[in-house]
């Protein structure tokens, strides 16, 4: 027992210092969501078209932090998420007359359907105890499956050519109609959208619910000795992933006024591995904002003739220095610079 | 009798073909454990090679060896910077091996373009059966792909590097205790897989249009046929796990599209994923 003292102690301390960094991260997304709310007073333009579409892909890069994190699940499948939330609002909102609004039908059933799917699958494989790399490829096939799947179905889907979604309208009973196709409105219900996601989330991640999954991360059998049915708690976070993911792709196809089958592909896939890897596997915030770092950085970067062409592949190079010496990403990177400044005054 | 004929012989073929393109990763995967993520890229790269080759007037047999070798080298090279660091991270080397794939792909796209290539086959026409002809240039690939998991396993079982595999495989510890070099091992494993993936990337260039992305879909049948075959099991595994997924694919295409049957194929493979993680044949 008196072994115990010493390691319980270092854990004290070191969720005191955690709590503090916790505070910290609460500050950042203060910070980049204020960023965000400010940013369409300052520019107009091409600017506000398109950051809604990286902050979505930042959601879409959050759903995987949620699995990568806390979890400590990779899935190379989360554009078929993405990609079943963009068809399910798209392909509702062309073929359903409802006397609701049929945009609000079709991104719930997207976020349903995506989450449904990914539990089902999710429970298939972990209750055998499929892991890590055996996960992968499964997802990867997924992702594979579903875009092979929109691409065949094309007299509904529209095949290789794409699905044309309208943008929606925001309604709220007698009180309020807004069509969204003006780039402002869209912004900041997209901005809305992202918070309320991020703060769901994270309320999530830190009850005990996400406690849990961390345990799993760390030491899966010592959770399963102490009894934890630790396949429907991972089940339970693929699902939740799942969720976030769909929600991003039909407000993404909405945005877009498109949904592609390679949105389900594997390149996508992989893109959100690596701005998740890149903003940082286990902050949310860092995956967020990760995701819109590197996207913005693609679209500035394929303006100019000369890096155009090498952009993907520095990028790759990015992904294997991350890797190989910043575990944690640009927010490990962060925390670090931080928690360094605050021993320095400490001492 | 036709179409039975037909479709056995297709089989066979498919299951040759795919057991060539599977090789790689499964020796790499088999004998020092690492998912070579970049396993698809390095087909891709055996298929560019080939092609670049043959068109700067090469002729095509040295041309895909020329390749093979060049493969080799490149995942030697890559082995050496940075996969050899992370031997005892596997899930990191998944990631490692991916970013591979990526960096390996773009390089292709720089250097090559991103139109679709073609291969002349080095041997037109057909081998008349009676009632089937079977397309000459598949059998002679057939009948490579035959050879390299022989002569693979006639190294691995009558030879001293062999036995060192084996023992390395078997025991990394005790077989670096007994003076075996380990690291140079995974080393030339490494490179001996690479260097599969090349060679099988330049003779199948000529069955299919060659394109960038060409090795994803190869990928995750490979993975498929290693963990149908069961990992490990490089030569009847191999083998029998193409023949699964191989034989499948042209069954299913039979009743519908060549779409729908790879859906149903990946599906299936997913639900023995799940059910025979080990392998169909293999006890646990």
């Amino acid at each position: 027992m008196t072994m115990e003292v010493k390691p319980g102690r270092d854990m004290a301390v070191a969720s005191r210092s955690r709590m503090a960094l916790i505070r910290g991260e609460d500050l950042a997304a203060i910070v980049v969501f204020a960023l965000l709310a400010v940013i369409p007073f300052v520019v107009s333009g091409y600017a506000v078209y398109i950051l809604p579409q990286y902050m979505l892909l930042g959601v879409l890069a959050m759903s995987l932090a949620i699995l990568w994190g806390y979890a400590g699940i990779v899935s190379f499948g989360q554009a078929a998420f993405f990609a079943i939330g963009a068809y399910a609002l798209g392909l509702i909102m062309k073929y359903a007359t409802l006397p609701v609004n049929v945009a609000y039908v079709g991104i719930l059933a997207g976020m349903i359907g995506a989450a449904l799917i990914a539990m089902i699958i999710g429970y298939f494989l972990f209750s055998a105890g499929v892991r890590s790399a055996y996960f992968v490829v499964a997802t990867l096939a997924l992702s594979i499956i579903v875009e092979q799947t929109v691409k065949s179905f094309s007299t509904i889907t529209g095949g290789w050519n794409g699905l044309y979604v309208d943008r929606m309208t925001l309604t709220l009973g007698p009180f309020l109609e807004m069509s969204l196709f003006d780039d402002v409105p869209m912004y900041f219900t997209v901005l809305a959208v992202v918070i309320v996601a991020y703060l769901s989330v994270m309320t999530v991640m830190r009850s005990s619910f996400g406690k849990i999954l961390v345990g799993v991360r760390e030491n899966e059998d010592r959770m399963l000795a102490l009894g934890f049915n630790v396949p429907a708690y991972k089940t339970l976070a693929f699902g939740l992933s799942g969720l976030l993911a769909g929600l991003a792709g039909a407000l993404y196809a909405t945005h877009a006024s498109f949904a592609h089958p390679s949105n389900a592909g594997v390149l996508f896939s992989t893109q959100v591995v690596i701005w998740t890897a890149i903003g940082g596997r286990r902050s949310l915030l860092g995956a967020f904002a990760g995701a819109i770092i590197v996207a913005s950085l693609s679209n500035a970067l394929s303006a100019i003739k000369a890096i155009q062409n090498y952009w993907p592949l520095i990028q790759g190079l990015i992904f294997i220095a991350v890797i190989v010496l910043f575990r944690e990403g640009l927010a490990g990177l962060i925390e670090t610079i931080f928690r360094k400044r605050h021993h320095g005054r400490a001492t | 009798m036709e179409t039975l004929v037909s479709v056995f012989a297709d089989t066979l073929l498919i299951t040759l073909v795919l057991a060539l393109a599977a090789f790689g990763l499964a020796i790499i995967y088999g004998l020092i454990g690492v998912i070579n993520m970049g396993h698809g890229a390095m087909l891709t790269l055996g298929a560019y090679f080939t092609w670049w080759s043959t068109r700067h007037g090469l002729p095509f047999a040295p041309s895909v060896l020329a390749s093979a070798f060049t493969v080799g080298a490149v995942g030697l090279g890559f082995e050496h910077l940075i996969v050899r660091h992370f031997y005892n991270r596997p899930f990191d080397t998944l990631l490692l091996t991916w970013a591979f794939f990526l960096v390996a792909t773009e390089m292709i796209k720089i250097l090559f373009g991103t139109d679709f290539r073609n291969v002349t086959p080095p041997l037109d026409g057909a081998i008349d059966l009676g009632i089937y002809r079977i397309p000459a240039y598949k059998t002679l690939v057939g009948a490579l792909s035959i050879l390299l998991i022989l002569g693979t396993a006639f190294v691995l079982f009558r030879t001293p590097l062999g036995v060192k595999i084996r023992a390395m495989v078997q025991n990394r510890e005790v077989a670096s205790l007994l003076g075996l070099n380990v690291a140079r091992m995974y080393k030339l494993v490494f490179a001996f897989g690479a260097f599969t993936a090349g060679l099988a990337g330049g003779l199948i260039a000529p069955m299919y249009s060659v394109d960038p992305y060409m090795g994803n879909t190869f990928l995750v049948r490979s993975f498929f046929v290693v963990i149908v075959g069961g990992v490990g099991q490089l030569l009847a595994g191999t083998l029998f796990g193409s023949f699964a997924i191989g034989g499948l694919e042209t069954v299913l295409a039979l009743f519908s599209d060549q779409v729908i049957a790879q859906i149903a194929v990946f599906f299936i493979a997913v639900v023995i994923l799940r059910f025979r993680p080990q392998g169909v044949f293999t006890g646990r």
